[in-house]
Parts: structure tokens; sequence; C-alpha cells
């Protein structure tokens, strides 16, 4: 992996030690997504996980999003 | 015998709904201001921020691109019909090289008319990128900054590194010469050039700079780039903006 960038190699990396959440996988509208639980009922979208193109479009699904998952 | 059911409230065509009940709550007025109906946008915007992501998650700490979100939204945006260009908005300080130029040659191979604009800083990788677009813009402040790549994690002490890494640079500079009007003598010599940036190799350019060594087209904003999608989206403009 070469990093091409002008920041410092250790501003990049701060933090990489700490351990990821767990994600999981869910189903939104029929697009796979996969989110790391908030606590409660929330989860953020890590990724979207789907070979239609447009799915990556939608506002809901964009990665960061917070979504409820009551009802699911 | 029947009794004809009256009821008390039949004016259900003027009964508040829940929304507007909630605006007088919220907002103190009954109805909020609404963008007039407009047909789809024909340009789409797309933003490089941050650092461009690539085989590795980076920390929270960092604002990230991830490429494998950008690429399938490029897919999309070059198989609708209704999207009728692509506006990229840069300001990125560089990131993963093969992440990068994947952005960079997926944008470069698109039919559908791109014209990026280099905001704040468009450095290391996102030169390739900015250069990809079928036009190019930079703002007046906005700064680019030219260096060479370097390998981190392990190294192997051996010729054949130094070797692998002048490959690595290569394909960088060939791309960047490849699609915008810089020569590859000035491009290496911007490149290596020491004295200018006080802990490193390389050079800053900004805005006017940019454009006069060659590497992107035209200083401008948003309106210039808006201008130029429009330039490029009718017949026979994709050929270029002379």
């Amino acid at each position: 992996m070469i990093l091409y960038t002008v920041l410092p190699l250790e501003d990049v990396l701060d933090g990489i030690d700490e351990d990821p959440t767990p994600t999981m996988m869910i189903s939104v509208d029929g697009i796979r997504l996969e989110v790391e639980q908030l606590g409660g009922f929330e989860a953020r979208v890590v990724r979207v996980l789907s070979t239609d193109p447009e799915h990556y479009l939608s506002p809901h699904c964009q990665p960061g999003t917070v979504i409820n998952l009551a009802g699911f | 015998m029947f009794e004809q059911y009256e009821p008390e409230n039949t004016d259900e065509a003027t009964a508040p709904d829940d929304t507007t009940i909630e605006n007088i709550r919220e907002l103190g007025q009954v109805s909020t201001p609404q963008a007039p109906e407009l047909e789809a946008q024909p340009f789409h915007c797309l933003s490089i921020i941050g650092q461009i992501e690539g085989h590795m998650v980076l920390p929270p700490r960092n604002k990230t691109t991830k490429y494998e979100h950008v690429i399938p939204q490029l897919v999309a945006i070059e198989q609708n019909p209704k999207v009728k260009g692509l506006l990229v908005v840069l300001n990125t300080v560089g990131g993963d090289i093969e992440a990068g130029l994947a952005i960079a040659e997926m944008l470069k191979t698109m039919e559908t008319p791109t014209v990026s604009l280099v905001l704040g800083g468009g450095h290391s990788i996102g030169a390739p990128i900015a250069v990809a677009a079928d036009y190019s813009l930079i703002s007046e402040t906005a700064t680019m900054t030219i260096h060479p790549i370097r390998l981190s994690g392990l190294v192997i002490g051996v010729p054949q590194t130094y070797e692998y890494l002048d490959k690595m640079q290569d394909r960088v500079i060939r791309f960047i010469v490849q699609h915008s009007r810089v020569e590859q003598e000035v491009l290496r010599d911007m490149m290596f050039r020491t004295g200018e940036l006080v802990r490193d190799v390389g050079t800053v350019l900004v805005g006017e700079e940019a454009v006069r060594v060659g590497l992107i087209n035209e200083v401008g904003g948003l309106g210039t780039a808006i201008t130029r999608l429009h330039q490029l989206t009718r017949p026979g403009g994709k050929g270029g903006i002379q």
C-alpha cells in the first residue's frame, strides 16, 4: 500500500490500533447494508453491498448515515 | 327505523394534518417554504474530500472518500440518461495511490461530460483526479502540492525497492502528462524540486500557477464550472472547449 498524501503518516494512522466496532448486515428496502450498531435501535451505515449502482446514489444509504432499526 | 348518521365533523378536508401541526409547533408557521418544482438536476456533483481511502480502513478521525462507494456512483451516473454531466469538486489531501488512480481512470473513461473544480486543495493523488475530467478548473486560492510518492511500512533495503518506487512514480506522472498540457520534464522538475517546501521535496502551485504550467485548464469557480458543463453537453461539445 502506498499512501500518496501531504499529511504525515502518523496523522493519517492516528488511532489505527483501536478496535473497530463490530458490524452486521441488514437489508433496507431491498438494499443490503453493512452497519455498525450505535446502541438502542440506531445503526450507522458502513457500506452498501449491492450490484445496482442506483443504490449507491440513494440518500439513506450513504456511509455515515444513521438509520433507525426499529421495524427491521 | 334507521336514523341518518351525521358525523360531528364533516369538514375533513380542512382538518389540519400532522405536518401542519408539527410545523406550527416546531417553526411557528403553517407552511414551510418549498423549493419550486424543478426537473431532475441535469448535473450531478461528486465531492472528493479528505483522504482517499483504499484497501485499509482509516481511523475514524480522518475524513475519507471511500472509493468502493464512489465507483458504483460513477457507474450509476454514466448509465443514467437523465444525468447530462458531472461536476467533481476536489478538496483532498491525497490518499491511497491505487484508489485514487482507480477514480481517475473511471472519470477519464466516462462518456458523460465531466468538469473538475479544485477548491482549497487538490494535493498528491488529487492531481491525477483533477486532470482526469474533460475540463479542469481551480479556484484562485486553491493549492496543489506536487511531490514524489514514498513507501511506508516495512521497506526491504534492496535495489529493486527503488526500481519499484520509480515504477509507481512513473504511472502517476504518465497519467498526469497524458491528460493535461503539462510537459513531463516540467512535472518531474516540480515534483523533485528542493527548497520550495519546508519539510519536503516538491512544489506548491497556487491557483493561476497550476494553469500556467498546464496542469489545469482555467482559473474559475462554480459559475464557470457549470458554464463549461453546459458547453460540454452540447452536441459535439465533448470534443473539447477551446
